[in-house]
């Protein structure tokens, strides 16, 4: 019968926390769009968005992405808390994502020194700076 | 038949830069890729330079890549690889002479791992026992030759070649997983650095590559896992 070792203290770095943020986020992605996209089925979304505009919907549901001319007062109920959550989760998840893709680009790219330094710092602003955009839109939709 | 080998070429004493020859010669479906090297050197030209020892698939000197896959130039059958052959050295180490490359920095991240035995506590009697299934755990890992064909086909170490690379982790799975073992939580910190364990994306190259058929990607997941619940399952 082989005995289970357990080892301790193996630490913590970016690299291990971001492996596991890179699962968590993709799963959530789909998870959270696949949420949006069936609630806004359930909403009306077949009989008052186009293709485009439910895609729009899926993958940033902000009640701006629905368009419907026939309709002046479509947004009712599509703008609220629990909406703007969704959204600034997946915005959250997805920039993240793609923030940390791109340091590890660098990292592998870039050589050390001074110069990945300065395109690394630039990354971070750039993420820093979508989430706060990204917040401002939420929260003023 | 005949067989078309097209070679990189390169002796950094005359050549600015790297280019292919072609050579043409009689082969049997049943030759080996080194066998037309060494038919190349001994009726063509003497200077082409590879490494080649055993030239049994055991000591691992001849990795190269062979229409663009990594194989051991003793183990690429003709009947294999075509009549259309192009060899060229092993990617992300730096071109020595023709088909060598150095490995120094291989062997670097090879020993980086600490890839030996590590128990300080008083040996028994006789020996330091071990179960059927203990040995077992680790059995897949004990086969790699160090022939390099895993840590050069891996993107992730062409990229960057401070990642450790597959061949190193392999063999710190083969001690980390060895319940006689006892440095495997000096290794799991090494392996958890920012060029290890986890700059493995998992692409499967290093499995499909190994002479050995280890299934490394597995060996690097198991110590993915290890890591992230410190459990030696």
């Amino acid at each position: 019968m082989m005995q289970t070792r357990v080892v301790p203290q193996r630490g913590f770095n970016l690299d291990y926390i971001m492996f596991i943020f890179t699962r968590v986020s993709g799963l959530s992605i789909v998870l959270l769009a696949l949420v949006g996209i069936i609630l806004a089925m359930v909403m009306g979304a077949r009989t008052q968005m186009d293709l485009g505009t439910l895609m729009r919907w899926t993958f940033f549901p902000n009640p701006n992405h629905v368009v419907n001319s026939d309709i002046p007062d479509v947004t009712l109920g599509w703008a609220n808390a629990y909406w703007s959550t969704m959204q600034f989760l997946l915005i959250f998840f997805a920039f993240t994502h793609a923030a940390n893709g791109l340091r590890m680009i660098v990292e592998d790219y870039v050589n050390r020194g001074v110069g990945q330094l300065l395109v690394r710092g630039f990354f971070f602003l750039l993420w820093l700076f979508m989430l706060i955009t990204a917040i401002f839109v939420v929260l003023s939709s | 038949m005949e067989a078309t080998v097209k070679i990189f070429r390169f002796n950094p004493e005359t050549d600015q830069k790297p280019h292919f020859e072609t050579y043409t010669m009689p082969v049997e479906s049943t030759d080996r890729v080194l066998d037309l090297l060494e038919y190349i050197k001994g009726n063509f030209d003497g200077t082409l330079s590879f490494r080649r020892s055993c030239a049994h698939g055991i000591c691992g000197s001849d990795a190269m890549r062979i229409n663009g896959r990594n194989y051991l130039a003793c183990k690429a059958l003709v009947k294999d690889v075509g009549l259309k052959i192009k060899v060229e050295p092993v990617l992300g180490l730096k071109v020595i002479k023709d088909l060598i490359v150095d490995m120094d920095p291989f062997f670097e991240h090879f020993r980086s791992v600490m890839p030996y035995f590590v128990n300080d506590e008083p040996p028994p009697a006789k020996e330091r026992l071990q179960t059927i299934e203990e040995r077992e755990r680790f059995d897949d890992t004990t086969k790699c030759i160090l022939c390099a064909c895993c840590t050069t086909s891996c993107p992730s170490f062409w990229a960057n070649q401070e990642y450790l690379g597959p061949a190193a982790m392999v063999n710190a799975h083969r001690f980390i997983f060895d319940s006689r073992d006892r440095a495997a939580a000096e290794r799991l910190r090494i392996l958890n650095d920012q060029f290890g364990v986890f700059r493995c994306h998992t692409i499967f190259n290093c499995t499909i590559a190994c002479p050995r058929e280890i299934e490394i990607t597995q060996a690097i997941g198991e110590l993915k896992n290890a890591i992230s619940t410190g459990a030696l399952e």
